[in-house]
């Protein structure tokens, strides 16, 4: 990696939930390829989908966090090349992540140090190098449109829309945060 | 009080865990037999030891130092942890430098078992010395000696002093060739900060050594450097002459060294982990009488270089300079400088890590000797109650105090500026009660002197006490500036409050911010600044063109034709024209706004917006400067309300070259935006606009300078760069001057009004950092040059040696684009 091991842990690398879902992936990788000629290649060691990485994955945002104040923020770090604000997979209002996306791997690597676990519409936020944003990634996954860790979650957060939308009562879910119309949402260029 | 509990995780983890030890004691208790303890191998127990080294303050430093090296030379037969060590001492030295004394009195004591580890160190501590200073990285090669100097103690004959000695004859080489010269007088702090360890180390015995060094490096270091005016963090005021003097960091320390000398060289700050206490008879006895070492040849390189970060000459700046009891070491006092190196160090070594920075700077006074400081968290005015032999410095200030000079170094300091804000964040959460109230005096005051702070620290004020309360729920104490509110909107202080509330609303919300302030303040935060969207104004039938606006964000909002759209945009012009306006000025004006208006939900809604249009902007901000200028106009108007909305919108104009940067230069210095006479330079995020535009230039031009050769094109980016200073210093030096034509007009006959002196004062402060910017460019261009004029020779030379089989090119190519991602430093983030 970077030479020795530092006597101080780095805030630059990427979480374990990265690594382990690379590791699975390529743990099943490996397990379908079997006992094939193939594998020989996997001796060598793989190439780092993080090496250059240039964007990043935002979380723990609240639903009423606007693009202009992740911009003013993140901006601290370096030009912004372009904001992917994470949506609803229905409603098309933002549900609390983002991907940001800088010009060098240098102003990433410094946004994971000076801003991942930092304040931003008083909520401590997470920053997770990504390798890079593809089309549809932008939408929650989890089963009501937003992400996942909001379905049950059993605390009442006021910022993400109050409690797990699997556990809360069905009338309260149609509180809109923004309205967005049905315009394909814009993207920063 | 509360910081002494929560230990651990300092570097890495202590060694002493009271929770575990009860649980043990529990066990004993039970029936069950104790469970054997799986005790980890020594190697590791070494390095989480040796790590952790000085964290604990209940734990006296000899036994710390004694017990680690014991671990050590006991298990001497394990080849890892012998394999280790070395390089993990050389590792702590520049990774946490607060902890090099006590890393090497362990080195010393294991020195008194098993002398060879003191040559194994010393093989690859000297290469390191020797290749740090041939790379020109200057504070490593300062790290390394400040460990070798903590060694003096076991090195034979003179020790380190040969290799200072050598130094400072490159130095004088250095300063007689040019009067310019920086390297020189970096290494001239370099041997100074380096004498105090060495005097520490081997107490009594090179006193005459030290008084013949600093005769030699007087001459140098009390010469006035160039440049360093320009990086004063204050302006200099004309009329006042008893203003404290900016102190250059390097003429500190000779004077605070000769002061120290005359002392006997008490050095009282710095720690001596290697000395025991008088009982310890045996093992003082075998210190003194360990091995000593000769200490392998370093060689300095002929010609020394600058390496990868530009120097300049550093001024010594406090925050709490001047108040009635000294919570910080004076100026006088070596303490000031030693502490403050070590602390600047720690922080811009471990940028991975801003916890850990923080955990540093709190637990700093374990790190120096004891009775340095007093006690953690004093509340500043239980420091009056403290009986004169004991100390009056509050832990906390030294450390709030060393981060703002990082902070407020110019031109840049070594990392982004928003390092060194998460860094202070970090101290806060970590010991809210201690650092809180610190904080809370630097900025009460750098408020106070805002007016005569240098504008782009001013700049830098501001945007870090905005992030700061966003940090800590907007909390500030309002009240206390309450009078001001009353002050012209162009005095430095009602403009920086202004300036703070947009940055404070720009990571916020209005309403939100609006809560947070005192009655008086709130009608500073207009309402249309609550407005999630601002107002069309082509919604109003009054507005001129009314109609055509509407229809063209009509079409804009349904993406229609090009077509469509051009007959609008001649209906207008052809109006324009019959009421006597300007025509391409009226089009452009709707146009603008009416692409903004569509895109108004959103950065991202807008930028789209200007993707579909961009051909339109930019065929409209090529036909003429008025035109340009008007796409930027449109822009500030239709965001006033969030200037910083209007700013990124710039900037991807700039980006798409629908702007050019003269356009934003000549809207925000010439063009009379409102009719205003000059108070716009008092407007926080004018400033930041023509900044960053300034910043995105010179930061490229930077770019185009690293490459190994110039073409056409780049010289004429340069030219570019430097005909935009010139146009920025000839609209501000008249500003500066008060020969405006604008401000002559009501001058003229009436008697110098506050006004005209509060905009000269603004002409005058935004001409200083721009001078500053042009000079430093300059520089960096001359450097540039040097640079690669070193590596076209260095690439002649290798090819001469290859041969002609061409195979040298090659090789002299993958070095150049090696060189290449050195280039931009960490400039772009300032003022975002």
């Amino acid at each position: 990696m970077r030479g020795p091991r530092a006597t101080v842990e780095r805030l630059d690398q990427p979480s374990a939930y990265f690594n382990s879902r690379n590791k699975r992936r390529r743990f099943d990788k490996e397990q379908r390829d079997g006992d094939d000629d193939t594998n020989m290649q996997n001796d060598q060691p793989e190439e780092d989908p993080l090496k250059d990485a240039t964007t990043l994955y935002v979380g723990n945002l609240s639903f009423y966090t606007t693009e202009e104040q992740v911009y003013e923020l993140f901006s601290k770090c370096g030009e912004i090349k372009r904001l992917v604000m994470g949506l609803d997979r229905f409603n098309k209002t933002p549900c609390g992540f983002c991907f940001v996306e800088y010009y060098t791997h240098q102003d990433a690597l410094d946004c994971m140090k000076y801003i991942g676990g930092t304040k931003l519409d008083e909520r401590i936020i997470r920053t997770d190098l990504d390798p890079g944003f593809t089309e549809g990634r932008q939408y929650g996954r989890g089963k009501s449109g937003g992400q996942v860790r909001d379905e049950y979650r059993e605390d009442f957060d006021e910022g993400r829309g109050g409690l797990g939308r699997a556990i809360q009562p069905p009338r309260s879910r149609d509180r809109e945060t923004r309205d967005f119309d049905d315009d394909p949402y814009g993207r920063l260029k | 009080m509360a910081d002494y509990d929560r230990r651990g995780g300092g570097g890495g983890g202590s060694s002493y865990n009271p929770k575990k030890r009860r649980y043990r004691d529990d066990d004993e208790h039970d029936r069950r037999a104790p469970r054997r303890r799986f005790d980890a191998p020594p190697h590791v127990r070494v390095r989480k030891q040796l790590v952790a080294i000085a964290e604990n303050p209940m734990r006296p430093w000899h036994e710390e130092v004694q017990a680690i090296a014991t671990l050590f030379t006991d298990n001497w037969d394990d080849e890892l942890l012998r394999a280790n060590f070395v390089d993990l001492v050389l590792q702590l030295a520049v990774e946490q430098p607060l902890k090099t004394p006590f890393v090497a009195a362990v080195v010393l004591v294991a020195n008194t078992a098993r002398h060879e580890v003191v040559d194994l160190l010393l093989v690859k501590l000297a290469a390191l010395v020797q290749g740090k200073i041939g790379a020109g990285e200057w504070r490593e090669a300062k790290l390394y000696l400040k460990l070798l100097a903590c060694l003096q103690g076991c090195l034979e004959g003179e020790g380190v002093f040969p290799v200072l000695e050598e130094l400072f004859a490159r130095a004088v080489d250095l300063q007689t060739a040019s009067s310019e010269d920086t390297i020189g007088t970096e290494i001239v702090k370099i041997i100074l900060l380096t004498l105090p360890y060495i005097m520490v180390a081997a107490p009594g015995q090179w006193v005459q050594k030290a008084v013949d060094l600093m005769e030699k490096t007087e001459i140098i270091a009390s010469e006035p450097q160039t440049l360093q005016a320009l990086i004063e963090p204050y302006q200099p005021e004309a009329g006042e002459e008893n203003q404290p003097q900016p102190q250059s960091l390097i003429g500190l320390l000779q004077s605070q060294l000769q002061n120290e000398a005359n002392n006997g060289w008490a050095l009282s700050c710095l720690p001596r982990p290697w000395e025991f206490p008088i009982g310890e008879v045996e093992q003082r006895s075998k210190l003194d009488d360990a091995p000593k070492h000769a200490l392998p040849t370093i060689t300095i390189p002929e010609a020394v270089v600058a390496g990868p970060r530009p120097l300049f000459p550093e001024i010594y700046l406090s925050v709490y300079a001047g108040q009635d009891v000294e919570s910080v070491p004076p100026l006088t006092n070596i303490a000031a400088s030693l502490i403050r190196d070590a602390l600047l160090d720690t922080i811009n070594v471990l940028h991975f890590n801003r916890n850990i920075t923080a955990r540093h700077l709190i637990d700093l006074d374990c790190y120096f000797s004891p009775r340095t400081f007093a006690a953690r968290a004093t509340p500043f005015d239980k420091l009056r109650d403290i009986e004169p032999p004991k100390s009056t410095w509050k832990p906390e200030d030294v450390a709030v105090d060393a981060v703002f000079s990082q902070l407020f170094q110019l031109p840049t300091p070594e990392q982004k500026l928003v390092y060194y804000h998460s860094v202070l964040t970090e101290a806060c959460k970590l010991a809210p009660a201690a650092i809180a109230p610190s904080l809370g005096r630097a900025i009460r005051h750098l408020y106070r002197n805002t007016p005569r702070l240098d504008l782009e620290l001013a700049s830098r004020f501001m945007d870090w006490f905005a992030h700061h309360l966003s940090n800590f729920g907007f909390t500030w104490k309002w009240t206390e500036w309450v009078d001001d509110v009353y002050l012209p909107d162009a005095h430095p202080r009602k403009a920086f409050i202004a300036g703070a509330l947009d940055k404070e609303i720009r990571l916020s919300f209005a309403q939100r911010i609006k809560n947070t302030l005192p009655e008086p303040y709130k009608a500073m935060i207009s309402p249309a600044k609550e407005k999630d969207m601002p107002d069309f104004k082509f919604a109003n039938d009054d507005t001129p063109f009314a109609a055509e606006g509407r229809e063209i964000a009509g079409l804009l909002k349904r993406k229609a034709e090009d077509e469509e759209i051009d007959a609008v945009i001649e209906r207008i012009q052809s109006q324009a024209i019959d009421r006597e306006m300007d025509a391409l000025m009226a089009s452009t004006d709707v146009f603008v706004t009416c692409v903004l208006h569509v895109g108004s939900k959103s950065l991202s809604h807008v930028l789209a917006a200007i993707e579909r249009t961009k051909d339109r902007l930019a065929d409209a901000g090529a036909a003429s400067d008025a035109a340009r200028s008007q796409i930027i106009s449109a822009t500030m108007e239709y965001w006033s309300a969030h200037p910083g909305v209007a700013l990124s919108i710039i900037e991807k104009l700039l980006n798409y070259s629908i702007l050019t940067p003269e356009t934003v230069i000549n809207w925000a210095l010439l063009d009379q935006h409102g009719g205003a006479r000059g108070e716009t330079l008092s407007l926080a995020h004018v400033y930041e606009m023509v900044f960053n535009t300034v910043i995105k230039v010179t930061g490229r031009v930077r770019q185009l300078v690293a490459k190994p050769a110039l073409a056409a094109e780049d010289e004429d980016e340069i030219k570019a760069m430097r005909a935009l200073f010139a146009a920025i210093e000839d609209a501000l030096a008249s500003w500066a001057a008060g020969t405006k034509d604008e401000m002559m007009e009501t001058a003229e006959g009436e008697a110098d009004t506050d006004a005209d002196r509060l905009v000269r004062a603004w002409g005058a402060r935004w001409l200083r950092v721009f001078r500053r910017r042009a000079a430093i460019e300059e520089a960096f261009l001359v450097e540039a040059e040097k640079e690669r004029a070193r590596r076209a020779q260095a690439a002649a030379e290798r090819q001469a040696e290859v041969g002609e089989e061409g195979l040298g090119n090659g090789e002299a190519e993958a070095e150049v684009t090696a060189g290449l991602t050195q280039p931009m430093d960490a400039e772009g983030e300032e003022g975002a």
